[in-house]
């Protein structure tokens, strides 16, 4: 995948910022596909802004080199970049109406008034702020601002698009709409975007794929279903989604497959199933493995119940979708849990 | 985050050829050499170094008997027991001074963020007003409240509390009264402009934990006001050092300050040693007291919300960036983040008694600042020839004196042309350098912030001395353009201070934004930049401007009576005959702030106003 550059948008080939004797990034090497929806994620100071950052131009590389369409772009300031960004709290501009910050980067292109009205336009009715060229970027919602934001980064049509934590100044609900109104327009325009958030829910929903970032490195990098099934490393397994990490379970793990050496047991609380002691076994129990252990808490979430659970040495973090007819259980009710031996999964320690 | 803020304006490297995109590093380099924004702040240094900073170690090296080194000039000024009794005069004038505008403002101050939003602004503008006055105009109205024949001493042989006047002018006292009522305001601002980002919840919230008032005002309102207390102590102490139209106007032989010893002394054309010696120890009272004030409590100066006051050095002066930011937030509609800081008062539920004895204070306190500016007003249409208050009789004749005597109106006119060059060239010289200072490393923005602020830092007569010798190794002296260099040397800190507190809350991002759609450099700045820092840029012209047309201490060194300004015309005028055409002029001069206010208004908050109603805003 790494050498099929003739689809490759977007390639970063070992670089490296430094700041002062700090890595920011760190032999980042990373191709992007055209048309791809890619995810940077990582928690704060993963280095994943100065990525973005790298390939917006702001910041050049302390070492290697940045391709955009095969072209290196390193000593490209960024006005010459062609490349639409969503800055993490928009940056409208906040002394020109909604009309004139989406005319803006038109006007930088030499585009005419004729036409950038008609685009403009155009851009307004599918962002459904048909009404709200006259307004002022303060007069309007958060989430008709991110709406503007993100016209004003499509409207000149550039190949690639950078998105900077572009839902994380909107409430819940709107940013669950905001997703897939974004996802909608991506599917649309067809533009190569690469988002950064350290948001793990719309880095899921939103990605073709998604890159996790520690310490200025890449830890894996792979599609949301894959990242979620199969993490490779504790870090990922934790950052992405609540794991159980097996370091010291004071039981034997049974598993299909040998554990690599200097890898430990993790299964997700959703693959783990609770039950009465004394219920019978389910029909498959001889692909399960099945421990008892002591209800050490219970944490009710609407639509999930959450158990800690005490299982020799280690507390177990189940979690089980809230049915009708099923048993709910208290603190310090005994249980039986119950999963697939081929839920088991091994990662770097 | 971090690295958003650290990147600032952009190479302008064009192609650069693909043979050298193996290895960045070289190329990074070329693009840090020519994305240099310090460089911008090169022509405010070249006019600071030419005029003032060269000049000011040149009579610092004169004043060692460089290049043999020496301090026999130093021992000889000390060895003159009278120049002793001026130093600590100076000192002990300057203390007793500011001791009175602490007392004064303090409370005054306390009580104008206590009080209701609208009456608050009301008289915040009142305690601007006499600021932008000019300081020769309101020394004079003292001179004619307190003169022999003045206000005072009229109402009370009126009244018959007196037989003969008194003497109220030309000793301590009316020194004290004038420096106090000049400097009132700097000591009331920059505590408003601290008072009102506390967060008044915060006094509730100790009130809440059994404080009684005095004691939630003692351990948490006060010391979070230190602050601005500090940065109203050094503002007033350091100007009161360097005063000296004042001491000589209202003071008597007594009441000598160094500074009228260094102009007669450079009057005598003595040896620059004469002039340098006594300039220098004035200037090491000057940053001993920068530096004792300004390390003690420097430990408050980290509090939240002003990052970027913190990153310069000289914060004092600096502090009124939040009120002008306060003022300007005030007309903009987006008053809800401030809730929390409304909804409590600093009041609070006090009682009726302590509301009335506030309430008389404040009145007082404004009183005290606009009267003597109201006295002048009256006096101005006197129709006698002499001081005389309440006037006898009314007339236009000393309007007409003045529109009519060429001298009056020349001076005036010098006056209006200086202030305009100083405005132009300060603002562009200064704005440039504040833009290229805010993008560059603080550890060198922070040591070149203080040489900028420096003029307007360092008491007038010293920084007057300086450009004196300056502009006398230029061949400039009694010019026109000299003097036009001499005030844009302190018009540059002005306009510097009010541009940077603009820039401090301008967000860089709006600049990558417009970098991003393929706006460059230029383009930015003038599309996106400069609009938005708009009101600072034109509030540091019209203190530039004003910076110009108030100047005399400097002036009167450098002109050489080749060129009459205003103030230097008022004040020969004042110290020779008093003639109420100079009431005429200063009740003009009065009514001048009320004219800024508007500029800065029409300037400032109106664009606030269109920005956030986006009426005005034509769509083409």
């Amino acid at each position: 995948m790494k050498n099929s550059s003739v689809s490759a948008q977007i390639e970063f080939k070992n670089v490296t910022k430094m700041y002062g004797t700090v890595a920011a990034v760190e032999n980042l090497s990373l191709s992007v596909r055209r048309g791809e929806f890619l995810t940077i994620l990582g928690p704060s100071g993963s280095g994943k802004t100065t990525a973005l950052m790298l390939l917006a131009g702001f910041v050049a590389p302390t070492e290697g080199d940045i391709l955009i369409a095969g072209k290196s772009v390193a000593a490209v300031p960024s006005y010459r970049r062609d490349q639409g960004i969503v800055f993490q709290s928009y940056a409208l501009f906040p002394h020109l109406t909604v009309r004139r910050n989406l005319e803006f980067p038109l006007e930088m292109r030499g585009i005419n008034a004729a036409e950038r009205a008609a685009r403009v336009d155009r851009m307004l009715e599918r962002v459904h702020l048909k009404d709200y060229g006259g307004r002022m970027p303060s007069q309007l919602s958060g989430g008709q601002q991110q709406r503007v934001a993100l016209a004003r980064a499509l409207i000149a049509d550039p190949p690639v698009l950078l998105l900077d934590e572009p839902l994380g100044a909107l409430d819940r609900n709107l940013r669950e709409q905001m997703q897939g109104e974004l996802k909608s327009l991506h599917r649309e325009f067809g533009k190569t975007a690469i988002c950064v958030t350290h948001d793990q829910e719309e880095a899921l929903t939103l990605s073709d794929r998604i890159v996790v970032m520690r310490a200025g490195q890449i830890e894996q990098v792979d599609t949301p279903e894959a990242l979620y099934d199969r993490p490779s490393t504790r870090f990922v397994a934790n950052f992405l989604g609540e794991a159980n990490i097996l370091d010291n379970p004071g039981f034997k793990i049974e598993s299909d497959a040998a554990q690599p050496a200097g890898t430990v047991a993790m299964i997700r609380p959703e693959r783990i199933c609770v039950a009465a002691p004394a219920a019978p076994k389910r029909a498959d129990g001889n692909q399960r493995q099945s421990v008892t252990g002591t209800v050490e808490d219970m944490i009710y979430a609407g639509s999930l119940r959450k158990y800690h659970v005490r299982v020799g040495s280690s507390m177990l973090i189940v979690r089980e979708h809230v049915a009708s007819e099923q048993r709910t259980f208290r603190r310090g009710d005994e249980v039986r849990l119950e999963w697939l031996r081929s839920d088991i999964r091994f990662v770097i320690a | 985050m971090e690295t958003l803020q650290k990147t600032g304006r952009k190479p302008i490297t064009r192609a650069v050829p693909a043979s050298a995109m193996g290895r960045i590093r070289p190329v990074e380099t070329l693009q840090k050499l020519r994305r240099m924004p310090i460089l911008l702040s090169v022509p405010a240094f070249a006019i600071l170094l030419a005029v003032y900073a060269i000049p000011i170690v040149e009579l610092f090296l004169a004043s060692l008997d460089a290049p043999s080194f020496s301090l026999a000039h130093y021992r000889e000024f000390f060895a003159e027991g009278a120049n002793i009794t001026v130093l600590f005069q100076t000192i002990e004038i300057s203390a007793v001074a500011t001791a009175i505008c602490v007392i004064i403002g303090y409370p005054t101050a306390y009580l104008i963020v206590a009080a209701s939003k609208r009456l608050r602004i009301v008289l915040i503008v009142l305690v601007f007003i006499p600021w932008l006055t000019n300081g020769l105009v309101r020394t004079y109205a003292w001179v004619v409240i307190l003169g022999d024949r003045g206000l005072l001493n009229n109402l009370m042989l009126e009244l018959g509390l007196i037989s003969s006047p008194l003497h109220l002018v030309y000793n301590r006292m009316a020194v004290y009264i004038g420096m106090v009522h000049i400097m009132l305001p700097a000591m009331i601002l920059p505590l408003l402009s601290v008072m009102l980002g506390i967060d008044k919840s915060l006094v509730a919230a100790a009130r809440s934990m059994g404080a009684r008032p005095f004691v939630a005002f003692w351990r948490v309102f006060l010391p979070l006001s230190l602050p601005g207390l500090r940065s109203g102590l050094l503002l007033t102490f350091i100007f009161c050092l360097g005063f000296y139209i004042t001491p000589a106007t209202l003071g008597g032989l007594n009441d000598a300050m160094l500074s009228t010893f260094i102009v007669s002394q450079v009057e005598a054309v003595g040896s620059v040693a004469s002039v340098a010696v006594p300039s220098f120890v004035l200037l090491a009272v000057t940053i001993v007291v920068l530096s004792v004030l300004g390390l003690d409590l420097s430990g408050n100066q980290g509090r939240e919300g002003q990052p970027a006051q913190t990153s310069f050095r000289p914060s004092w002066l600096l502090s009124f960036g939040p009120l002008i930011r306060y003022l300007s937030e005030l007309a903009a509609s987006h008053r809800a983040k401030r809730w929390t800081a409304e909804r409590y008062k600093a009041g609070g539920n006090s009682r009726r008694s302590a509301k009335t004895v506030g309430g008389v204070w404040v009145a007082l306190a404004i009183f005290f600042l606009l009267f003597p500016g109201f006295v002048v007003m009256i006096m101005s249409f006197s129709d006698k020839p002499y001081l005389e208050f309440p006037p006898s009789g009314l007339s236009l004749q000393w309007y007409r004196s003045f529109f009519n005597d060429p001298s009056w109106i020349g001076a005036f006119w010098t006056s209006v042309q200086l202030g305009i060059w100083v405005a132009v060239l300060s603002t562009i010289v200064g704005t440039l350098a504040a833009y290229g200072l805010s993008r560059t490393h603080p550890r060198v923005r922070r040591p070149l912030t203080m040489v900028i602020l420096s003029p307007i830092t360092f008491p007038s007569i010293v920084v007057g001395v300086s450009v004196y010798q300056g502009l006398f190794a230029l061949g400039m002296i009694g010019t026109q353009s000299g003097i036009i260099l001499a005030h844009t040397v302190g018009a540059i800190g002005s306009v510097f201070i009010i541009v940077s507190a603009t820039l401090a809350n301008f967000d860089r991002r709006l600049e990558q934004a417009a970098q991003s759609m393929r706006a460059g450099p230029l383009r930015t700045f003038m599309r996106v930049t400069l609009p938005l820092i708009r009101p600072g840029v034109i509030g540091g012209a019209v203190f530039a401007f004003l910076h110009s047309f108030d100047e005399l201490v400097i002036t009167s060194l450098i002109s050489v009576f080749s060129i009459r300004t205003l103030p230097l015309k008022m004040w020969e005028d004042i110290r020779n005959q008093i003639d109420p055409t100079i009431a005429a002029v200063g009740s003009m001069l009065t009514v001048l702030p009320v004219l800024w206010l508007i500029v800065l208004y029409v300037g400032w908050w109106r664009s606030r106003l269109t920005a956030q109603s986006g009426v005005s805003v034509p769509t083409t």
